[in-house]
């Protein structure tokens, strides 16, 4: 049985049709790739599985249960942990504070006693900073601790945001373009960093990604969505070779007015 | 699908309208329609300035009555310095729409990128501002200000008076939501300011100075603000300082809020309404056991009604 | 045991400190110095004052308290409440007609006043939030007005044309006393704004402001997370009420108004948001200023200067330095009194004295556009 699948989603946003009949699935331990070239309804789709639009047709089911109806904070508490396009963090403040503020929901105490200071929830602050250590050790940001999130460089956010998604104790985990931004050599890096935190942390994994070495490598399945719809899918080393995926990307123009759409969109969820 | 949401939430304002004048006439208070709808059309004046701000620079205006006390201020001086009355309406439309220019520039266009909550706090920083220099400038007394037309019974419906100065009144706001919403949907220059408001660096690569459209639609909110005091006002006779932020603004707020933040049309339909909400509640005999202005508290019910049943208003587009 | 290699970690931007600043022995002498002096100034030169005085002082330490109220909205969560004189008014007016007319305890007074004005702003915020956006303003804008027309119109709740009477309760009957009261109210309500920033309540807060959608998918009910701060906004705005309805030992209907509400805004704004030094110095500063300002000798002389048809009176000078303040505070200080007396603030607890350390990372107030 699949950790987490779509069955059947679409959604229109006006005139466009951004997702038309996209299923997917997630099985246990895997790590599954989505691409497509811009504008083929990719983070809209993670919008969709994550609690931010709701699908017009379709269901998404999580462990055998329909979330569909779920807001999008019972879909986190579930085990949903998802990464931004924009890298989702909240800039003004620590990285740690930012590593502890994911942890909301393992913060075992009552709101209102946290603010009369009692050692509960003094003895739970304690153990959410410990992990946030211990996840920073974990993607070697030790030193970056107390380092407001503003200032930081592209490529050392992105893996901020990792850590911080962690923090969230996910089951399965939605990458929106993690390797935008970096180089190849880097981009080789982050695979191996996700097969093992997929290993240390026994994460399912999903992520949309343009780099295609790097989701040769690392990914188990793959689907290939064009236009909002599901091109094909399969293994890696099947897809790459598909006479229509390879067109998707080196021939046809991109519709202009869905990547708008799309970027626009997908802009709004994340800097609201 | 909003465009349903839309029908629907106009045919609840028309339906609702009836509903109301059927009440009113069987129980034998039809005078407050008419007075509604005279009062009506001064909210509905300021609530459409309350409407072109929020669509173009997303923020409520807080200051949107003050526009309009600057402007009767503005007429009862030179008005009492022996300007012929017709100049001293312009000088006061001058004088709101300069204010409103100098809002938007000392005020607004440093705030471009802050949280909209700042501008807002800015806003109302700014109508008080206003308010105090005007009960300075008073003495915190009232003024006499005569109409500039005095005939007062040019039409009796219902047996209330319309004067011709009231029926200026409904047919300036007729006229300018006429105006205006196709000036927003037809034109090149209504359609910028709506796009600014929603994708301001689109905008600036077709070319289209957004700090530029915002002056204007400052100027242009001011300019409603100052014709719905000018003309509202002195229909009362007399002013004093802060009236149009005392008087008018927090049912030009409900009124645009009912009829939906986004729609001008809505604006219009909406001051009509609260105009006879208020106008029974303060006629109304069940209403007299409520302490104080009863007309008041059943404003404020109306919006709290409007925000739980149907947040986006009779003709906004969506919540 | 890292997953990125160690020569893959990126430098720290800022040059790693070897050992954490210590002050030297002058150093923890001045600082001591300070402290002493500061809780001189709070706590012992106003037992010298006169009962009038001490009064004001316990009223200043009330608008803090109010202060630190409208901060949860406006520092914290993004919102703004347009009619905060309602919900300190009927805190006030709560108290006093519950140990008045009621003969309940003081105590029961303020806690029920705390409850209410938590319970006020739980429903007004619970119908805001239906609709993205500042409808909070406008709904508390219209309430400010409705309490004024009509709540205290309430014949039997307001006591009428001659207010309402409020005694001291017992053991604080003497001004002092009712001084040192007030300012442990106010330690309360700073030791619980404190704690709660500094656990998940607040850290909900701070990220749902910059960034609800992301702090949604922390797990944080966004929705929930605001209502929690309108609560906890209204109740110290109601204990505020109450606290200052037993100093004066009387509550009038005709303060509540408008131009308060904005008063209380101005002094929240001045005194800097999300600084709870800004915001004490803020509130209690404005509180005093009517006082300081006829100390100032010759100054009603100046204002009588400036040309106009009226003469220009402190209370009108008042009326138009208020807003100007906000004013200018909003477009050129956002960070308020708090972010100028920052370098001070980390010096008295041990940091050293950096005196460009204005704490902008902390008060940026161009933040994410709402």
């Amino acid at each position: 049985m699949s950790v987490l699948e779509t069955r059947d989603v679409s959604i229109r946003f006006g005139g466009v049709q951004a997702n038309r009949d996209v299923s997917i699935a997630i099985g246990q331990g895997e790590i599954v790739g989505v691409i497509g070239p811009n504008g083929a309804g990719k983070t809209t789709l993670f919008n969709m599985i994550t609690g931010f639009y709701k699908p017009d047709t379709g269901r998404i089911i999580y462990r055998g249960r329909d979330i569909t109806r779920l807001p999008v904070h019972a879909r986190a508490a579930l085990g949903l942990g998802r990464t931004f396009q924009n890298v989702g963090l909240v800039k003004g403040t620590t990285v740690r504070e930012n590593l502890v503020t994911a942890q909301y929901l393992q913060a075992d105490y009552r709101t209102i006693s946290g603010m009369f200071g009692s050692r509960g929830s003094v003895a739970s602050e304690r153990r959410l900073r410990q992990k946030a250590d211990a996840l920073a050790e974990v993607l070697g940001l030790t030193e970056l601790l107390d380092t407001q999130v503003a200032g930081l460089p592209y490529g050392t956010l992105k893996r901020v945001e990792i850590a911080t998604v962690l923090a969230t104790d996910p089951d399965v985990l939605l990458l929106d373009e993690p390797s935008s931004g970096m180089g190849p050599e880097e981009a080789h890096q982050l695979g191996d960093s996700l097969l093992e935190l997929r290993n240390m942390f026994k994460l399912s994994i999903a992520m949309i990604e343009h780099h295609v070495p790097l989701v040769v490598r690392v990914c188990d399945y793959l689907y290939c969505l064009d236009f909002g719809q599901l091109l094909t899918h399969g293994r890696p080393n099947e897809v790459r070779n598909h006479p229509q995926v390879v067109a998707a990307y080196l021939g046809e123009d991109p519709d202009p007015l869905a990547v708008a759409l799309e970027a626009q969109l997908n802009a709004l969820v994340e800097t609201e | 699908m909003s465009d349903v949401l839309q029908r629907r939430g106009l045919l609840i304002g028309v339906g609702s309208a009836i509903l109301l004048v059927a009440v009113l006439w069987i129980t034998d208070q039809e005078q407050s329609i008419v007075i509604g709808v005279v009062t009506g059309s001064a909210y509905g004046l300021v609530a459409l300035g309350l409407v072109l701000i929020y669509k173009s620079s997303g923020v409520f205006n807080f200051a949107q009555g003050e526009f309009g006390s600057v402007a009767v201020c503005t007429l009862y001086l030179l008005h009492t310095s022996g300007v012929p009355y017709g100049v001293a309406v312009v000088g006061a439309l001058v004088a709101g729409a300069l204010f409103g220019f100098l809002t938007e520039r000392i005020v607004i266009r440093p705030l471009f990128d802050a949280p909209r909550v700042i501008v807002l706090v800015a806003t109302a920083g700014v109508a008080l501002l206003a308010i105090a220099f005007q009960q300075w400038l008073f003495d915190n007394q009232g003024r006499p200000i005569s109409r500039a037309f005095p005939t007062l019974d040019r039409v009796t419906v219902l047996r209330v008076q319309i004067s011709d100065q009231r029926l200026w009144l409904i047919g300036t706001l007729v006229v300018l939501a006429v105006v205006l919403g196709l000036f927003f949907t037809r034109t090149n220059l209504g359609l910028a300011i709506i796009g600014a408001s929603q994708e301001p660096t689109a905008t600036e690569l077709v070319g289209i100075s957004v700090r530029r459209l915002s002056t204007f639609t400052w100027v242009l909110a001011a300019l409603l603000g100052a014709l719905a005091a000018v003309i509202a006002v002195p229909d009362t006779g007399s002013f004093t300082p802060g009236i149009m932020t005392s008087g008018y603004l927090i049912p030009a707020f409900t009124a645009a809020v009912l009829g939906g933040m986004t729609s001008l049309p809505g604006a219009f339909l909406g001051g009509v309404l609260i105009g006879i909400v208020q106008s029974v509640a303060t006629n109304a005999e069940i209403f007299q056991d409520i302490p104080g202005t009863p007309s008041t508290l059943i404003v404020f019910l109306v919006l709290l009604a409007v925000l739980v049943v149907r947040p986006q208003g009779l003709l906004g587009r969506s919540a | 045991m890292s997953v990125v290699a160690p020569d893959r970690a990126v430098a720290p931007v800022a040059p790693a400190a070897s050992q954490p600043f210590r002050p030297s022995l002058a150093g923890w002498l001045a600082r001591g110095l300070a402290w002493a002096a500061l809780a001189c100034l709070v706590l012992i030169l106003p037992l010298g004052r006169p009962g009038t005085d001490l009064r004001l002082y316990a009223i200043a330490a009330c608008y803090a308290i109010v202060a630190l109220s409208l901060n949860v909205l406006l520092g914290y969560v993004g919102q703004i409440s347009l009619g905060h004189a309602a919900f300190v008014g009927i805190g006030a007016f709560t108290s006093a007609y519950l140990v008045t007319v009621q003969g309940q305890s003081f105590w029961v007074g303020v806690l029920a006043a705390t409850a209410i004005g938590a319970g006020q702003a739980l429903v007004l915020g619970g119908v805001s939030l239906r609709i993205r956006g500042l409808y909070f303003a406008l709904i508390t804008l219209s309430y400010g007005l409705v309490a004024e027309q009509n709540i205290f119109q309430i014949q039997e709740f307001t006591g009428g044309g001659a207010g309402q009477s409020a005694p001291k309760p017992a053991w604080f009957e003497s001004e002092w006393r009712y001084y040192y009261l007030c300012l442990a109210f106010l330690a309360l309500v700073l030791f619980v704004d404190w704690r709660m920033m500094r656990t998940k309540g607040g850290r909900a807060l701070l990220a749902l402001r910059e960034n609800p959608r992301v702090a949604s998918t922390f797990g944080i009910n966004v929705r929930l997370a605001t209502l929690f701060a309108f609560g906890v906004s209204g109740a110290f705005a109601g204990m505020a009420g109450a606290l200052i309805a037993h100093g004066d030992e009387s509550v009038s209907a005709d303060v509540w108004n408008f131009r308060l509400s904005l008063f209380f805004v101005t002094m929240t704004v001045v005194g800097g948001l999300r600084s709870r030094v800004g915001l004490v110095i803020g509130g209690s500063f404005f509180a005093l200023l009517p006082y300081l300002i006829e100390k100032i000798p010759g100054f009603e002389d100046l204002l009588a200067r400036v040309p106009g048809p009226v003469d220009l009176t402190p209370e009108y000078a008042t009326l138009i330095i208020g807003p100007l303040l906000l004013l200018i505070n909003l477009i050129r200080f956002p960070g308020g009194i708090g972010q100028q007396t920052r370098p001070l603030q980390r010096w008295m607890t041990g940091h050293r004295f950096d005196p460009h350390d204005r704490g902008l990372k902390e008060v940026q107030i161009t933040d994410v556009r709402a």
